[in-house]
């Protein structure tokens, strides 16, 4: 178990905050029943069908980019495609923590964000190409999956440009004294996107319930982001705006979701903003098409390959006896085959016809 | 002469004003985009290393920048990359670059060049498939150029460099595999000189950018039928050859405007208005435009294909002014 | 010692504060006469932070400004009928009347385009730098801001990329609204930063706090800060931290306080009323003259001839200005391109 696990205390399945009753004040309950329950120390971690789910997620996300890897590559599908495959931790963890009614916004590498928040793989499938039944019609594409019903404000093919949409989810939570939160997703590369920082001086002067999560996989597009990036400490763009601000292992699940728990519970709480920089790997390139990736360091994909986050939570599953192989081996079965359905379900679903453009341009 | 194809002439045109003018300065790195070809900016890269800055992604600074640099006596070429992208630049472009020379009683020059690639590329969706420059022609003081061709964009590129103005040079993606001949060594195109692309008696045809070679393929059809189309390509729509366009329309009677902008309030629009305005009485038939339908770009291919501005829908618009 | 303020520079820098502050007071007047009627904004109360920062630069260095510009163009030298017709919007202004108060700007005087626009000046003035980098004559270029252009997302795109590529560009920002923030005083700053200089140092870039009322001791820190520039180190943040003058703080700028009477310098019974405790300990020009005097730099009948001189200076002006045509109204559409 990761050293950062050993310090967190979980909500038990029933205690969760629950938006729905739209009680502001019971997170800050909660909070305090649970402070009282803290279980001994070897025990602490999420219950087992959550760390199931997690695991589930993260091969599902995994499977999805592997099967639009080979789309793209087959030319069926239109645009371009940025996996997300190494990331899964950072959605898988930071997504386990919160409702469907909280609202999470995306960037073009946004499947895992949408699955990790409860998006069907076979809507998600019609999208990437192009089919009626997608999530947005087939007009968004890979890169504008939304999905409202699990809370996804939308993947946003404009570096940063998320950032403002869950933080503006997070505002009208606080005007309509709910307690869901927002959830910005966002890489290195929108660090030096100026709506950011304008984002955050608004988020902590009004003490909005956000979490923005930066994503550093190193790289934005082709350019390592430390060439472009001043300042030693990327964690310090947040603490300038007096955001509490913290580094995070993006390659552990849990070690993600413990601080995003915390994170959720502030906000929930009516404490305000909190900024994570989970350090992560892009296991491909920029997107689909950049096989080469010459701008990577020699052996840099195979070093962050052994911090696989799938095999990194499998391992500690079994070896804290939590769960059988076998347990593990049927969800995996399992996922393929939602996989494998949902990619056919897509391949036999229905172009749009032309009388779908001007459906939507404005609402009715 | 040589043949060569549309990014290796645009890249020819940026070396050698680079080369010839050590104020010149390149922001952004790609240029050519996500192209396969842009291994072709090797070259430059190789060449001008301590000219070239490679930015982090932020639009709204190296606008800014490059204005600040100009005015400041460097010539700045930058790469705001997908056309789509100078929106999050907006207010330099559009409130600093455009107005500064007039705002200061021509105190000012700003001589900046904004380099983008617009358009309909295929699966690009609603946020990388703008064709801005009609909004930006609705900002007095940016130079807009559209380079339909190799000979052209590397022609047009050296002039853009050279302008005292503020350009928004505006490139089709597309257009990059595109052949044709192009002069060697350094010539540049003046701006606000139209081009005839094709000759004909029949109709004219005012298309910009890549819309320019689909009206020609659409005009080559027609030829078969005996229709001859007369295709004029502005090259530049700040400032914009009128008396080119006037001379062909007294010509043929007969106009057709194809672009990739929307419908309303587009570059096709505009240059409708100024033909009804000014030679109405040699106009045989109303005025058509083919540009893209008033809805944002959708993903599916079907329904991009569906509102773009193709040859058959040139070809159709030919035949219905006709009668 | 390297930042010591001679007695030569001291004088000629509290000149240029007398300059700026008769200048506004002669803005006011004119407004008040009704000569124009556009919104305009007063550089009184922060005086000494644009003085001293003139002061240290050369002719070949260049600053970019704000809407709040007026001391800055005059305190640079700029002629001052010339500025006052361009506020008035006639033809012999700077901008032949087309930039106004808001975008009033002087090339020979080593400035760049005006900018209204709350944080533009910024990225402005690090493309500048990196012109004059470029250049290689060790030019530096200084963004004046407020506060309020730190809420903006170009001022940090700017400064990321001026950190990352060392530029030769001091950012001064005149913190002119410290412990703001109430709402509907128009002078709110709005920034969750315990200190301005958080920001900037987040991207690394070296960062100083002075108080901007206390000509020396900007001086001082810009001394230091254009040194470092100009030996190509990267670049450099100052905080110079002012009081709201009282005149300000209505929608329209107002003498509130009155005209400043140099004489309260050294006669303390003549500060009374309301805004006593500005005039006493904020207003920079009277405090720098107090200074002065102690210091036996200047005595009082050299700082009432210096406000003489300047105050003579500004009725010339003012009679350029009125006289000055209005431009023809077809040159509106004229000087769109170059």
């Amino acid at each position: 178990m990761p050293a950062s696990c050993n310090q967190v205390v979980f909500f038990e399945k029933g205690l969760l905050v629950d938006s729905e009753h739209g009680n502001p004040d019971k997170g800050v309950i909660n909070l305090t029943v649970m402070v009282e329950k803290k279980v001994k120390r070897k025990d602490r971690h999420p219950p087992v069908d959550k760390l199931l789910k997690m695991y589930r997620e993260m091969l599902t996300i995994r499977a999805f980019e592997e099967r639009a890897g080979e789309l793209y590559a087959s030319g069926a599908m239109p645009g371009l495609v940025h996996l997300y495959s190494g990331q899964e931790a950072v959605a898988v963890g930071v997504c386990a923590a919160l409702n469907t009614d909280d609202y999470i916004a995306s960037h073009h590498r946004g499947h895992g964000h949408c699955i990790a928040k409860g998006a069907r793989v076979d809507l998600m499938f019609a999208e990437l190409l192009g089919r009626l039944p997608g999530y947005c019609r087939g007009k968004g594409g890979s890169m504008h999956i939304a999905d409202p019903l699990t809370g996804n404000l939308g993947t946003t093919g404009i570096v940063g440009g998320g950032i403002p949409i869950a933080t503006g989810a997070a505002l009208s939570s606080k005007l309509r004294r709910t307690t869901q939160v927002g959830v910005c997703f966002f890489g290195d590369g929108a660090l030096n996107q100026g709506i950011l920082f304008e984002t955050m001086n608004l988020a902590s002067i009004w003490k909005l319930p956000v979490i923005l999560v930066c994503e550093n996989n190193l790289y934005g597009e082709f350019t390592a982001s430390d060439t472009v990036t001043a300042g030693k400490q990327y964690t310090s763009r947040g603490q300038a705006f007096s955001i509490p601000s913290k580094e995070v292992d993006g390659m552990d699940v849990l070690a993600v979701h413990q601080v995003a728990d915390e994170a959720v519970r502030k906000a929930r709480a009516g404490k305000g903003p909190t900024f994570f920089v989970c350090n992560t790997y892009r296991f491909k390139g920029h997107h689909a098409g950049d096989q080469k990736q010459s701008y990577k360091r020699e052996q840099e994909t195979e070093e962050w390959t052994r911090k696989d986050p799938i095999p990194r939570l499998s391992q500690w599953l079994l070896s804290k006896k939590l769960v059988d192989r076998s347990i593990l081996s049927k969800i995996e079965e399992e996922v393929e085959a939602l996989v494998q359905e949902g990619l056919e379900f897509a391949q036999n679903a229905p172009e749009p016809g032309p009388d779908e453009l001007m459906k939507h341009v404005y609402a009715e | 002469m040589t043949e060569m194809n549309y990014a290796e002439a645009l890249v020819d045109g940026l070396y050698i004003s680079m080369d010839s003018d050590p104020r010149v300065s390149l922001i952004g790195r790609h240029v050519l985009g996500l192209s396969p070809l842009r291994y072709l900016m090797e070259r430059i890269r190789d060449a001008f290393a301590d000219r070239i800055l490679n930015p982090p992604v932020s639009e709204a600074g190296i606008a800014s920048l490059g204005v600040g640099a100009a005015m400041a006596g460097a010539r700045p070429f930058v790469d705001i990359a997908t056309a789509s992208f100078v929106f999050e630049a907006w207010p330099q472009v559009v409130n600093e670059a455009a107005n500064a020379h007039h705002m200061s009683g021509g105190q000012f020059t700003v001589p900046v060049v904004f380099h983008m690639l617009h358009g309909l590329r295929g699966g690009g969706s609603a946020q990388h498939s703008h064709s801005p420059q009609a909004m930006l022609w609705n900002c007095p003081g940016l130079e807009i150029v559209l380079p339909s061709s190799p000979r052209d964009v590397k022609g047009l590129i050296r002039t853009a460099v050279k302008s005292d103005n503020p350009t928004v040079f505006i490139v089709h993606s597309k257009l990059f595999t595109l052949k044709g001949d192009v002069p060697e060594g350094d010539y540049e195109i003046p701006f606000g000189q139209a081009d005839i692309k094709r000759e004909g008696g029949d109709v004219t045809v005012v298309a910009t950018s890549l819309v320019v070679q689909k009206a020609l393929e659409a005009a080559n059809a027609l030829s078969q039928e005996g229709i001859e189309v007369e295709v004029v390509d502005p090259r530049t729509i700040v400032p914009l050859d009128k008396e080119a366009i006037l001379r062909s329309v007294a010509k043929t009677g007969r106009l057709v405007v194809a672009d990739e902008c929307n419908l309303s309030c587009g570059v096709a629009s505009e240059i409708a208005a100024i033909v009804a305005e000014y030679a109405f009485e040699s106009l045989k038939a109303p005025i058509l435009r083919v540009a893209r339908p008033d809805v944002p770009v959708s993903f599916s291919a079907p329904l991009e294909d569906y509102i773009t501005p193709t040859p058959e829908k040139i070809t159709a618009a030919v035949r219905k002014v006709l009668g | 010692m390297k930042g010591e303020l001679s007695r030569d520079k001291a004088v000629s820098i509290f000149e240029r504060m007398v300059v700026m502050r008769r200048f506004e007071e002669m803005v006011v007047r004119l407004f008040e006469e009704k000569h124009f009627f556009s919104h305009y904004h007063l550089y009184i109360g922060q005086e000494a932070t644009g003085a001293a920062v003139i002061e240290v630069l050369g002719p070949a260095d260049l600053t970019l400004t704000t809407h709040r510009n007026h001391g800055h163009v005059v305190g640079r030298g700029a002629d001052l009928g010339k500025a006052l017709a361009e506020i008035l919007g006639r033809s012999d202004g700077f901008c032949g009347g087309r930039g106004g108060t808001l975008h009033l700007t002087d090339r020979s005087s080593g400035f760049l385009s005006t900018s209204a626009v709350v944080g533009n000046c910024v990225g402005l003035a690090t493309g500048a730098a990196y012109a004059l980098k470029q250049a290689g004559k060790g030019n530096v270029s200084v963004a004046f801001f407020g506060d309020a252009a730190l809420e903006e997302g170009v001022a940090f795109e700017s400064m990321n990329m001026a950190a990352l590529w060392s530029l030769p560009v001091l950012y001064l920002c005149e913190n002119n609204s410290p412990g703001a923030g109430g709402w509907g005083s128009f002078t709110s700053s709005v920034i969750a930063a315990k200190k301005l200089t958080d920001i900037p140092e987040s991207l690394g870039i070296l960062s100083r706090q002075v108080d901007g009322t206390d000509a020396k001791a900007v001086y001082g820190a810009v001394v230091e800060a254009v040194a470092r520039l100009r030996e190509g180190h990267s670049p450099v943040f100052i905080e110079a931290i002012t009081e709201r003058w009282p005149g300000s703080v209505p929608l329209w700028p107002e003498l509130i306080p009155g005209a400043t009477d140099m004489t309260m310098a050294w006669d303390e019974t003549k500060i009374t009323g309301e805004h006593a405790d500005w005039i006493r300990n904020h207003d920079p020009v009277l405090r720098f003259a107090r200074d002065l005097i102690a210091d036996t730099v200047l005595t009082q009948a050299k700082v009432l001839a210096i406000d003489k001189r300047v105050n003579d200076r500004m009725e010339t002006a003012r009679t350029f200005a009125i006289a000055s045509p209005l431009p023809k109204p077809e040159s509106a559409i004229e000087g769109v391109f170059a």
